[in-house]
């Protein structure tokens, strides 16, 4: 029906008339369905993906406009002492998160897949905190942490000394991801269950014919069944910490004595707080570039996900 | 799912002593997270219905002594919350509204319609899932602000037509209904319009249930947003409790939450409600970047 593409620079113009109407009656459903979809991603995804990099060589002045600084923006970055607070304290928080939360709805799922009874019931206990929204889980979790609140009065009753979980800088980052892992592990954890309730159970039961206690059929099968799941929600969990700014503005603004300033909290307050767009453009750049590895890795472990 | 024959655990490992010990163990440990995840719920219910003594009684009470409900008509009325409530309902409305028919032509036009240059445009697509948002989050303010829609519900409605994850979600599901469904429709006459009206749409129900509770969580939670895109009267819900209760100094415990349980409450009640669907939305979106 349509005519030969190679051709066409040849063709009389009539003929070229006649292959663009063939053309535009093809596609011109799917074109024009695709369209409002094109025009929103490009001016609210592409456009400031791109302006990004753009404003990283720009001093952003919204009185004056605009003035190019050439690499002014990465040199104030770096010349920044705060920037390496805040990359320290990014990594921390990275840390704390695998150390403190990364394994519990492992182990949660594990356990829970071996209930005959109430796992309906605990399964959505487990998720209920996901569905409690931020701003109340801060104010809840706020008054849990103070020197008078319950869990200082528990340890007191334990003839424990209190503990300071928001205003000592040694607690505050490990407040903040405890109460993380409380309100997220529901999620995660339901992944892993799902995963390892549809592993097959003859495999448990060849295992254990073949004379393998619980742990080594936990080692030897349940495990590596959810290895490549695991390797993905450790990306991923990578991926959401490094980001982290929320909990940590609204529960300590960044305090104690920038304990809790992660670097998207630093982003984020040279624009607002000092109005230096453009060097909180380039400071998003140059996490770009960090966190563009990790996504390239993300990518591939669900590649292979899908393929398996 | 209840009764299966087995799991790590066989008929026979119970039986060993040892092993129902590490049952009983493993039933203590998920007792105690069940318990750990109802009482921080319970007690912000229960907070906000105590006297203002009570909230600060030292080691602190779990049920109320006294019932007082004026909490509730006090932090009611503390600040609007009904004007702010409107807005987040607005944004809501509008977010699911452009979803459905942005993303909803789109996915349907990736799935059952033909296209030029169909991998180049899901490269455009898709691969915007991979740019961490944080990265661009100064730019997006910028340039919401250069296209003048600061401090407008349309700064909200037309980006939620900008997901690649919803996109990828329609897609699929679009994939899973039959192409002779629409050829029929289209011997008969009908325009690829009304393919997607009268038949992609109400055979998607479900997908549209599950990213309408998405959506729907999404505006109720995010406070972070709109606090620097929304001014005034405008700000949503979640914002607003950040900015007059969660920093409000003057605010008394008790009424404090009485308010965060107002707050709590309607998200908790459509869980239970719409579980199933939930449920169902984990499976798909749980993996999400």
């Amino acid at each position: 029906m349509s005519q030969p593409v190679h051709a066409s620079a040849e063709l009389a113009p009539a003929a070229r008339r006649i292959a663009a109407a063939a053309f535009v009656r093809k596609y011109f459903w799917g074109i024009l369905f695709l369209l409002p979809a094109v025009i929103v991603f490009l001016l609210f995804l592409w456009m400031p993906i791109v302006k990004g990099f753009i404003y990283s060589f720009y001093h952003v002045d919204f009185v004056k406009g605009n003035e190019f600084v050439g690499w002014d923006n990465y040199r104030a970055v770096l010349d920044n002492p705060d920037v390496g607070i805040a990359v320290k304290n990014t990594l921390y928080y990275m840390f704390l998160g695998l150390v403190i939360g990364f394994w519990v709805p492992i182990l949660f799922a594990i356990l829970i897949s071996e209930l005959r009874r109430f796992q309906g019931f605990v399964r959505v206990i487990a998720y209920l905190p996901n569905v409690l929204p931020v701003i109340v889980l801060y104010g809840l979790w706020r008054w849990f942490y103070d020197p008078v609140g319950p869990v200082n009065a528990g340890l007191t009753q334990l003839g424990q000394d209190q503990i300071l979980f928001m205003s000592d800088p040694k607690w505050s980052m490990v407040s903040i991801v405890i109460m993380e892992t409380w309100q997220q592990f529901g999620a995660g954890m339901l992944i892993y269950l799902a995963a390892i309730l549809s592993i097959p159970r003859d495999w448990y039961e060849a295992a254990e014919i073949d004379g393998a206690g619980i742990w080594q059929r936990i080692r030897h099968v349940t495990l590596p069944s959810i290895r490549g799941l695991i390797g993905l929600l450790f990306i991923l969990q990578l991926i959401a910490t490094s980001q982290g700014l929320q909990a940590q503005l609204a529960m300590l603004d960044g305090g104690p004595n920038k304990a809790t300033l992660t670097y998207a909290l630093l982003i984020v307050k040279s624009a607002f707080n000092q109005l230096n767009y453009g060097v909180a453009a380039a400071m998003g750049v140059l996490m770009f570039l960090v966190l563009g590895a990790l996504a390239v890795i993300q990518y591939r472990l669900s590649e292979r996900g899908e393929r398996a | 799912m209840q009764n299966l024959d087995r799991g790590i655990l066989s008929v026979y490992d119970y039986r060993k002593k040892s092993n129902s010990i590490l049952f009983f163990i493993a039933v203590i440990a998920i007792v105690g997270m069940v318990a750990s995840m109802l009482y921080p719920i319970l007690i912000t219910v229960f907070n906000g219905l105590k006297s203002r003594e009570e909230v600060f009684a030292f080691p602190p009470t779990f049920v109320p002594s006294q019932w007082v409900w004026e909490n509730f008509d006090k932090g009611w009325h503390y600040i609007d919350l009904m004007q702010f409530l409107r807005n987040t309902l607005s944004i809501f409305a509008g977010n699911l509204v452009a979803t459905v028919l942005i993303l909803g032509l789109a996915a349907f036009s990736l799935s059952k319609l033909q296209i030029p240059y169909r991998k180049p445009i899901y490269f455009f697509f898709l691969s915007t899932l991979f740019i961490p948002p944080t990265t661009y989050i100064i730019p997006n303010f910028v340039n919401l602000r250069d296209l003048g829609l600061l401090n407008t519900f349309w700064a909200f409605w037309l980006p939620a037509g900008a997901s690649a994850f919803y996109l990828l979600l329609l897609k699929n599901f679009f994939d899973g209904i039959h192409n002779e469904m629409f050829e029929a429709a289209r011997i008969d006459g009908a325009s690829e319009w009304r393919c997607f009206i009268q038949i992609a749409l109400p055979l998607s129900v479900p997908i549209f249930s599950t990213l309408a509770i998405f959506v729907f969580s999404n505006a109720w939670n995010d406070w972070f947003w709109p606090n620097l895109v929304l001014q005034g009267d405008n700000i949503p819900l979640a914002t607003a409790i950040y900015k007059f209760v969660i920093n409000a100094r003057g605010l008394p415990m008790n009424v404090r939450f009485a308010i965060l349980t107002m707050v709590m409450l309607p998200p908790i009640i459509v869980f239970l409600v719409f579980q199933k669907y939930i449920m169902r939305g984990l499976q798909l979106g749980g993996v999400k970047g």
